[in-house]
C-alpha cells in the first residue's frame, strides 16, 4: 500500500512538472503521449510494488529472434 | 528547439570513447577468456579492427543525408511505415538497453558495494541522473563528459601503472595457440557490445555536430581509442589472473584492481576501479536513453522530446528490475538473442539500407535519362 501511494506521490509530481508549459505551449499530442506513457509507468510500478509478476518483454523477442539466433551460433560453430 | 543543439567534433570524440568502453571494461575481459583462452587479448584487437570497419559503414551511411539522425533516415529511405516499424525496433532496443546498464550498474553496487541496499533504490539514483542529463539536453552532458574524460584517464593510467609489477607472461603463453578463425569468433561479442551497438550514435551522428570535417575522423579514433583501453584491460587481466580466473569472474577487471599491492602502502583501490566504471556506464546508458527518448519524439513527430523523459524513464526503472529474473538469465539472453537484436538493428539494417540507397539512386537516375 505505501509503495502505491509513493508511486502516486512520485506521478503526481511529475504531471506537476511537465503538465503547465504543455498547456501553455498548446502541445495536445505531447501531452497525450505524456499521459499514455505515463499511465503505463504507473501501471507497471504499482503491479511491481504489489508483487504481482510482469510479463517480461525479452522473452517476446527471445521466441521473435529464435530463427537469427540458431543461423548465428551455427555460424559460431 | 531540437534543432538548434550543436556540439564539436572534440565532444563527439570523448562521447564515443566514453560509449566504447561503456560496460565492456568489466565484462569484456571474462567473455573474450572464455572462448578465446590466453588470446583474449589478440580477439580484442581483432574485435577492435572489425570494429572500425562497422563504424566506417555507419559513417558512410550518415553521410549521404547530413541533417536527418537514424529515424529520420530510415524513414526517408524505407518509406512512412515501414521505417516508423523499424525506428519502433529502434527505439524498443535502445530503451531495453538503457534499463538493462541500470540493471548492471544496481547488481554491480549490490554485490560489491552496497549489499543491504535494494537494487530498485540503486536503479532510481542512476535513473534519476540520467534523466537530468536528457532533460538539460545533449551539449550538457558532453561538457560533462569533456570533464570526466580527465578523470577517467588520470585513474586508468594509475591502475594501469600500479597492476603492471603483477604481470606474469606465461600466464598468455603460448600466443596464437587458437587460430585466427577461433579468436574472430570469440571476438563478436565484443565487436556487438563496442561497434555495432553505436548505432545509437547515429542519434547524434552527424546532424548535432557543427564541423563535418573533423568529425568523420573523431568517431573513428574515438572508437579505436576506446578499442585500445579494452585491449589493455583484457591484456592485463589474462597475464595477471591467468585463464581460468578471468573467465571464472563477472568482473574480472574489478578483481584486478584488488589485486594491487604497492609496498604494503597502496592497497584496495577498487573503488577507484568502479568509479571508472561508473561513469563510462553513465554515459552509454544516457545516450541509449537519449535515442530512446529523441527517437519516439522523431517516430511521432512530436515538437519536444523533454516531456517524454520523466515518464519512460520511470518505464525504465520498472523494466530494470522485470527483464532480468536472474544472473544466468542474463548471461544467456547477452550472448544469444541479445546480440541477434544488435546484429539486426545495427548492422544487417544497415546492410539493408545501402542496398536500398542504391537501388534507389538508379532509379532515380534512369528516371531524369527517360526525362532527357
Amino acid at each position: 500500500m505505501i509503495k502505491s501511494i509513493g508511486i502516486l506521490l512520485i506521478a503526481a509530481a511529475i504531471l506537476w512538472i511537465e503538465v503547465p508549459p504543455l498547456l501553455e505551449k498548446k502541445y495536445k499530442k505531447e501531452l497525450l503521449v505524456f499521459s499514455i506513457l505515463l499511465a503505463i509507468g504507473v501501471g507497471l510500478s504499482i503491479t511491481l510494488g504489489f508483487e504481482k509478476p510482469i510479463p517480461n518483454p525479452l522473452d517476446l523477442l527471445t521466441i521473435i529472434f529464435k530463427p537469427l539466433d540458431d543461423v548465428i551460433s551455427h555460424l559460431l560453430k | 528547439m531540437i534543432r538548434d543543439v550543436k556540439i564539436n567534433s572534440y565532444q563527439f570524440l570523448v562521447l564515443v570513447i566514453l560509449f566504447t568502453i561503456g560496460t565492456s571494461i568489466l565484462t569484456v575481459p571474462s567473455a573474450l577468456a572464455t572462448d578465446a583462452k590466453q588470446d583474449a587479448w589478440l580477439a580484442a584487437i581483432f574485435g577492435t579492427g572489425i570494429g572500425l570497419l562497422v563504424i566506417w559503414l555507419f559513417i558512410t551511411i550518415a553521410l549521404w543525408f547530413p541533417n536527418l539522425t537514424y529515424v529520420q533516415l530510415l524513414e526517408k529511405l524505407f518509406g512512412k511505415w515501414v521505417g516508423k516499424a523499424f525506428s519502433a525496433l529502434f527505439v524498443l532496443m535502445s530503451l531495453i538497453y538503457a534499463s538493462e546498464l541500470l540493471y548492471y550498474f544496481g547488481l554491480f553496487l549490490n554485490i560489491h558495494m552496497m549489499p543491504s541496499t535494494p537494487m530498485v533504490v540503486l536503479s532510481i539514483l542512476l535513473a534519476g541522473v540520467m534523466v537530468m542529463g536528457v532533460r538539460l539536453g545533449l551539449e550538457t552532458f558532453a561538457r560533462t563528459a569533456e570533464i570526466l574524460i580527465v578523470v577517467f584517464f588520470v585513474i586508468f593510467f594509475i591502475l594501469v601503472a600500479f597492476i603492471s609489477p603483477e604481470m606474469k607472461f606465461e600466464n598468455i603463453q603460448p600466443v596464437y595457440e587458437m587460430g585466427t578463425k577461433k579468436i574472430v569468433q570469440s571476438s563478436i561479442f565484443y565487436v556487438v557490445v563496442s561497434s555495432v551497438d553505436a548505432v545509437v550514435l547515429l542519434m547524434i551522428f552527424p546532424s548535432f555536430i557543427n564541423k563535418m570535417k573533423q568529425v568523420k575522423k573523431s568517431f573513428l579514433l574515438g572508437n579505436l581509442i576506446g578499442g585500445i583501453v579494452i585491449i589493455v584491460i583484457t591484456f592485463l587481466s589474462v597475464s595477471v589472473f591467468g585463464v581460468e580466473k578471468t573467465a571464472g569472474e563477472i568482473y574480472p577487471s574489478y578483481e584486478l584492481t584488488k589485486r594491487i599491492n604497492i609496498g604494503n602502502f597502496v592497497q584496495r583501490i577498487e573503488g577507484l576501479m568502479a568509479s571508472l566504471w561508473v561513469i563510462t556506464l553513465y554515459f552509454k546508458t544516457t545516450l541509449y536513453f537519449y535515442a530512446s527518448v529523441l527517437g519516439m519524439a522523431q517516430i511521432l513527430n512530436l515538437k519536444d522530446y523533454r516531456p517524454l523523459t520523466l515518464p519512460l524513464g520511470m518505464i525504465a526503472v520498472v523494466l530494470s528490475l522485470v527483464i532480468y529474473p536472474n544472473v544466468m538469465y542474463q548471461q544467456h539472453w547477452d550472448s544469444t538473442t541479445g546480440n541477434s537484436l544488435t546484429l539486426s538493428i545495427g548492422l544487417f539494417l544497415p546492410l539493408l539500407m545501402v542496398v536500398v540507397y542504391a537501388i534507389r539512386k538508379r532509379t532515380k537516375k534512369k528516371e531524369i535519362e527517360i526525362n532527357e
